[in-house]
């Protein structure tokens, strides 16, 4: 008997692992072993990683061998089987996550520009001065195409030298004179109206010319573009070919980029304020509610209370970011699906906060100030109140920067504010501008920390 | 002439901490009550002025049932009952000042107290401060004191009630032996001086032989001695103590 249970019990143990070891009586070893392997087996299966299953054997194996020397009563480590279940969860991890050292190091190139735009943010700008002429061609062609133009004295000009009509796809030869010299132009496609533009391509570069020292441009080939609007295909229409050049006058001054930076901070603190302020009027009186020194001695207002715990509990788990959302759906883009977002998370962790500030009032004054004579009003407003006002304030203090530093975030997802405008530009590509708002917020977040941490050592 | 006549406390859970205890206070004495830890002393104090709700008995002072009185009435007789705190139970965050007019809070009304206290109840308070040498510490905050100096502005708060009786509920337990004669040499200056009756529990029977005049012993919710300082023999003072007690002094 004694002899067979060590084979009996690692026999076990190669059938199902961790059977050895409850047949000996471990039941959690073996409770242990068993889940760890079948998680592990369910892991490499769905990344389909089958070598891994090596090591599978090998834990299984060692559980084996864990059995047999278990049913001697001489327990083994089981250090090394999970050693091996460690190594494959990082291994599914690894590539779980599509870690990538290499790309980490080759492509850090990438992301030069990128930094180099963040690093000068569009905040100082000169004023921009336009010199632009047009010629107008037809596709397809009709019995009275446009004319070529003509040279003109003084100002800019553009002619067609060859033909003036033509289909998609052909090419005319342009020129034009009376420039800025030696400057770099562009060349647009606009509808008659004037309301539909875009720059026109070439081999798929945008299409750029160079004036020479007298301000000439000099023949260029164009490859018709489809013109634009309803009349596309029917019948002849006319497009402007227009020739611009821009270039910067005048002193540096604060950029339209730098004003609507300021203005959307403002309304992210102003979010984070009414936010934080809403949430207060809320979370005062809900902090009574979920004061265990307040609500207990008696089961109706117990329940009060852990009613208002589990709902403060339940509000605080939902991220802004989620609760944004919700709000954004319900009640529209912009600053107000934000203030709400922030408001019920700050109601909740406000709250939390709150009560637990009253719960640790110490009750030695209230006493004291009983003893005096004083009626219930007065005890609370010399005893209750100086206690519980320092952290009340800090707590709030703390919440609104932290409201500040979410309110960006919640922009992203069209809550309004900074993040709104800064989440739009990295879309657009537009770096200098995000580099504009992501220093705002930087400057800003850091101004209210620091602010917010004096005012708590002040006060507490 | 306080009068306790079969005072019995049972808390919630059952613990009796007060069984049926009787004694009287003459007007001008200065009584300690003396026991163990437990033995209900913080509750038979507390009793006095309602800080604890009685089971039974009765507590009348000068025609007064204190047990009987509520609302307005109760208030008016705490507003001349003095209490000091073992813990000092000061606002830590308000000022020594705050908490020294916090005392007279009984008398002032209770609207204006809320904005700010009259001009002479402010006066009154540095005169308090003064009997008790820290007026020079009004503006500090509370928090910023030593024990002693945060015990001081304790009966500075009591004195602002212009008590006619005074409780203590040790003291000077929290303070060392040379703080601890300082605070009750103040207390023995208010009962000679000015007349007020003290109740005082202390732990030390040389601070009880030094300063009572009359003495409560209680064991187990308890009275098993009543006299004087000088009667309490070796034998009686293993009645309150237990028989293992030694008596250890307090220079
Ligand atoms: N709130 C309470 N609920 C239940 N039992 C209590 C409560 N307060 C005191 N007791 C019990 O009542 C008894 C008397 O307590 P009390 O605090 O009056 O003793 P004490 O003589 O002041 O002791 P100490 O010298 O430690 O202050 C003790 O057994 C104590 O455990
Ligand atoms: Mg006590």
């Amino acid at each position: 008997m004694e002899r067979k249970k060590p084979i009996l019990s690692s026999l076990l143990s190669l059938i199902v692992p961790g059977l050895g070891q409850m047949y000996v009586g471990q039941l959690a070893r073996g409770a242990v072993l068993l889940l760890a392997i079948a998680l592990t087996s369910l892991l490499i299966h769905w990344r389909e990683s089958n070598f891994l299953f090596i090591g599978i054997i090998l834990a299984w194996l060692w559980g084996v061998w864990d059995a047999y020397s278990l049913a001697r009563g001489r327990p083994m480590s089981l250090l090394p089987p999970f050693l091996i279940i460690g190594v494959i969860v990082y291994i599914i991890g690894w590539h779980v996550t599509d870690i990538n050292l290499v790309g980490l190091v080759t492509d850090v190139a990438d992301i030069k520009p990128l930094v180099s735009d963040l690093v000068q943010p569009a905040v100082l700008e000169r004023d921009i001065e336009t010199q632009e002429a047009e010629i107008i061609f037809e596709s397809p062609c009709s019995d009275s195409p446009p004319d070529k133009g003509t040279p003109l004295e003084d100002e800019p000009y553009l002619i067609i030298l060859d033909k003036t009509c033509g289909e998609v796809g052909e090419t005319f030869t342009i020129e034009g004179g009376n420039f800025w010299p030696s400057s770099r132009g562009q060349i647009w496609w606009l509808n008659m109206a004037g309301e539909m533009k875009r720059r026109i391509r070439q081999e798929g570069e945008y299409l750029n010319f160079e004036t020479d020292e007298e301000g000439r441009i000099l023949p260029l080939t164009i490859v018709a573009p489809v013109p634009f609007g309803e009349a596309r295909g029917k019948g002849p229409q006319r497009s402007r070919v227009q020739a611009l050049l821009k270039r910067e006058v005048g002193a540096l001054h604060l950029s339209r980029t730098f004003f609507l930076v300021v203005d959307k901070m403002m309304e992210t603190i102003f979010l984070a304020l009414m936010a934080t302020t809403v949430a207060i009027l809320f979370a005062v009186p809900v902090s009574f509610l979920a004061a265990r020194n307040l609500m207990g001695g008696n089961p109706i207002t117990m329940g009060v209370y852990y009613l208002t715990r589990t709902v403060l509990n339940i509000l605080r788990s939902i991220e802004p970011l989620i609760m944004a959302i919700v709000f954004v759906v319900w009640v529209g883009l912009g600053p107000f699906a934000g203030v709400l977002a922030l408001a019920v998370h700050s109601v909740a962790a406000l709250g939390k906060l709150y009560s637990e500030a009253v719960e640790s009032i110490d009750p030695g004054p209230i006493e004291a100030i009983t003893a005096t004579g004083a009626n219930r009003l007065q005890t609370i407003v010399y005893a209750v109140i100086p206690q519980i006002v320092p952290p009340y304030v800090a707590f709030t203090v703390y919440r609104w920067d932290v409201n500040v530093r979410m309110s960006t975030i919640i922009g992203f997802v069209g809550g309004g504010g900074i993040g709104y405008l800064l989440q739009q530009w990295i879309r657009l590509l537009m770096y200098e501008e995000a580099g504009a708002a992501v220093w705002a917020i930087a400057i800003v977040v850091w101004a209210l920390d620091y602010t917010s941490a004096v005012i708590r050592e002040r006060i507490v | 002439m306080l009068q306790v006549e079969h005072l019995t406390k049972i808390y919630e859970d059952g613990t009796l901490a007060l069984d049926k205890v009787s004694f009287e206070v003459p007007d001008g004495e200065f009584l300690v009550i003396l026991g163990l830890s437990g033995a209900g002393k913080s509750t038979l104090l507390r009793c006095i002025n309602r800080l604890i709700e009685p089971t039974a008995g009765r507590i009348i002072w000068d025609g007064t049932d204190i047990t009987a009185a509520s609302g307005e009435e109760l208030r008016r007789i705490r507003r001349h009952i003095g209490f000091i705190f073992q813990e000092f139970n000061l606002v830590e965050r308000s000022s020594v000042l705050t908490n020294v007019l916090s005392g007279r809070l009984g008398y002032v009304n209770p609207w204006q107290s809320i904005i700010r206290f009259p001009r002479e109840e402010v006066k009154r308070a540095m005169g308090n401060l003064e009997r008790v040498d820290i007026a020079d510490l009004a503006s500090k905050r509370a928090d910023e004191l030593s024990g002693g100096q945060r015990q001081r502005v304790g009966i500075a708060r009591a004195l602002m009630q212009e008590p006619r009786l005074m409780l203590a509920d040790e003291p000077v337990a929290s303070l060392d032996p040379v703080l601890a004669h300082s605070i009750l040499r103040y207390l023995e200056q208010l009962n000679r001086e000015d007349g007020i009756t003290v109740l005082c529990s202390l732990h030390f029977l040389d601070l009880v032989r030094r300063y009572a005049s009359h003495v409560v012993g209680l064991k187990d919710g308890r009275v098993v001695f009543q006299g004087r300082p000088d009667e309490i023999t070796d034998q009686r003072f293993k009645e309150i103590y237990g028989q293992e007690a030694e008596q250890i002094t307090v220079t």
